[in-house]
């Protein structure tokens, strides 16, 4: 019973908060692996899941803050999150060097994600279970 | 429908005498949604990594195979044009869910070449370690 066999996960997360469940159902996973003694490598933000990344996201202070609920979970597990550059940029979310890339007024990336290419999602589906949250529409 | 494009999943890989790695689905139609083209770039991206992969257009998806797509009234790019360039990006097939053509009225002289039919089924998706959705 005590020999449950660790696995090592990457979550990609396609839904966006606050129009599909997805990131929440995710975290959900994220939380209870982590507590299980399983591994999450990275996660991953694709298409619409991008969104969970942006800092300038405030719901009304009555519903969960999932940007901040999953930066909080991903910075305190010291797990690396990448949101798809192609994706990101599509939809507005820009980190500082793709700001000055696209000389744009200003940059909306929420710590610890990062921007980065679709290899880092090719990379996990080398080395870990790679799980999919969509938004289911 | 033509039944000799129908290959049957065992005849289809032993033929090629290889177990593909990912198989990326694409079940929106084209232009409404952009998960179909999210799924594409994640092909290429496999492609360009060398690692194997596939597409497989399925129910409202097989829209994308399409001969004759005129999307410049709406402003975007052909998915026709996309695709074209699959092969050239070393996605190794283009798949259709044969059921979901009959539906969709896309007769063989509709889609466009380079396109296998296929039943989507447990045996056809055993022939891939992975299976995954754009979206």
């Amino acid at each position: 019973m005590a020999d449950i066999s660790l696995q090592t996960y990457t979550l990609v997360i396609t839904g966006a908060p606050y129009s599909s469940q997805a990131p929440q159902t995710a975290l959900d996973f994220a939380r209870a692996a982590v507590t299980a003694g399983h591994r999450i490598d990275r996660v991953f933000l694709y298409g619409d899941g991008v969104h969970v990344a942006s800092a300038l996201i405030c719901p009304p202070s009555d519903e969960p803050h999932w940007p901040r609920l999953w930066s909080e979970f991903l910075a305190g597990n010291q797990i690396p999150a990448v949101a798809c550059i192609a994706s990101a940029l599509r939809r507005g979310l820009i980190d500082s060097g793709e700001q000055q890339r696209y000389e744009l007024s200003a940059h909306n990336i929420r710590a610890p994600f990062e921007i980065a290419g679709l290899g880092e999602w090719v990379e996990a589906g080398t080395c870990s279970k790679v799980l999919y949250f969509h938004s289911g529409a | 429908m033509g039944g000799s494009r129908y290959l049957q999943q065992s005849t289809l890989f032993s033929q090629r005498g290889l177990i593909m790695t990912m198989l990326i689905v694409i079940d929106q139609a084209p232009y409404g949604s952009w998960s179909g083209r999210e799924g594409l770039d994640m092909a290429f991206s496999l492609a360009a990594f060398d690692q194997s992969c596939a597409l497989l257009f399925s129910g409202a998806g097989v829209n994308w195979l399409r001969t004759g797509q005129q999307p410049d009234g709406l402003g975007q790019k052909s998915v026709e044009q996309n695709l074209g360039a699959a092969a050239i990006f070393g996605v190794e097939a283009l798949y259709a869910d044969a059921p979901a053509c009959q539906r969709y009225g896309l007769a063989d002289g509709a889609i466009i070449a380079g396109v296998t039919l296929i039943a989507p089924d447990r045996a056809f998706m055993a022939g891939f370690e992975k299976v995954t959705f754009a979206g």
